[in-house]
């Protein structure tokens, strides 16, 4: 499946880039040992922007509405 | 400088500070996580035919290895175990364009791709002579997605 599919269907590239990014880069128990000196799996919305290479005001919008729909959550 | 400014700066600091330290992470209570995760991770993470016309264009290519995470029956578990994501063997590289296109690709991949450049020669000596990092790679799963030494 071409990611162009999963864009139309979510109507949103960068939704679908920020789930890609997130899922691929989410600790599971087996990585969590690799990933424990890097990162746990959270970033902020600048790292977003700048690591899938859209612009920071997409990335907000697109972060609020995953958020609502409580699929991520916030940690501050 | 009087003392009210002084503070209103400091002030100002301590705002941006915490604007930042605000990050998201996947909720993994979310009602359909693990049904999202495989459709997310299901799609291939760059489109092939996108891929092969960007390296032809990086120099004489003569070989291109995608392996580890390129791979679409990878579900994210053994991402690891791979040597590398891309191998790619060429002479004449333009180092500008190979920078600006991992970037991009890693930008899409959403991941560091573990990214090995070999010339010509090079990549013949190896092979003749049963290198590790070549025989790991070759053997294991992989596509070669560009082919021109007739492997």
């Amino acid at each position: 499946m071409s990611s162009i599919t999963l864009d139309k269907l979510f109507g949103s590239r960068v939704r679908v880039k920020l789930l890609k990014f997130l899922f691929r880069n989410h600790p599971t128990e087996i990585l969590t040992k690799v990933q424990e000196s890097s990162s746990k799996g959270s970033f902020s919305a600048q790292e977003l922007s700048k690591r899938i290479q859209e612009p920071i005001d997409d990335v907000k919008k697109e972060l609020s509405l995953l958020e609502k729909l409580e699929v991520i959550k916030k940690i501050k | 400088m009087p003392k009210k400014l002084r503070r209103k700066k400091i002030k100002t600091r301590k705002k941006v500070i915490a604007i930042d330290r605000i990050s998201y992470s996947l909720n993994p209570n979310f009602e359909f996580f693990g049904e999202l995760k495989s459709l997310i991770l299901k799609s291939s993470p760059a489109e092939k035919d996108k891929m092969v016309r960007k390296i032809l264009g990086l120099g004489r290519v003569k070989l291109a290895v995608t392996s580890g995470i390129f791979l679409t029956e990878n579900t994210g578990l053994d991402l690891y175990d791979t040597v590398a994501d891309l191998f790619i063997v060429g002479d004449d590289i333009s180092k500008n364009k190979l920078r600006a296109f991992l970037v991009a690709l890693e930008a899409e991949v959403g991941k560091e791709i573990k990214f090995t450049l070999m010339d010509k020669d090079e990549f013949q000596y190896r092979y003749g002579m049963f290198d590790r990092f070549i025989r790991v790679l070759l053997e294991g799963p992989h596509e070669k997605i560009i082919n021109k030494l007739g492997l």
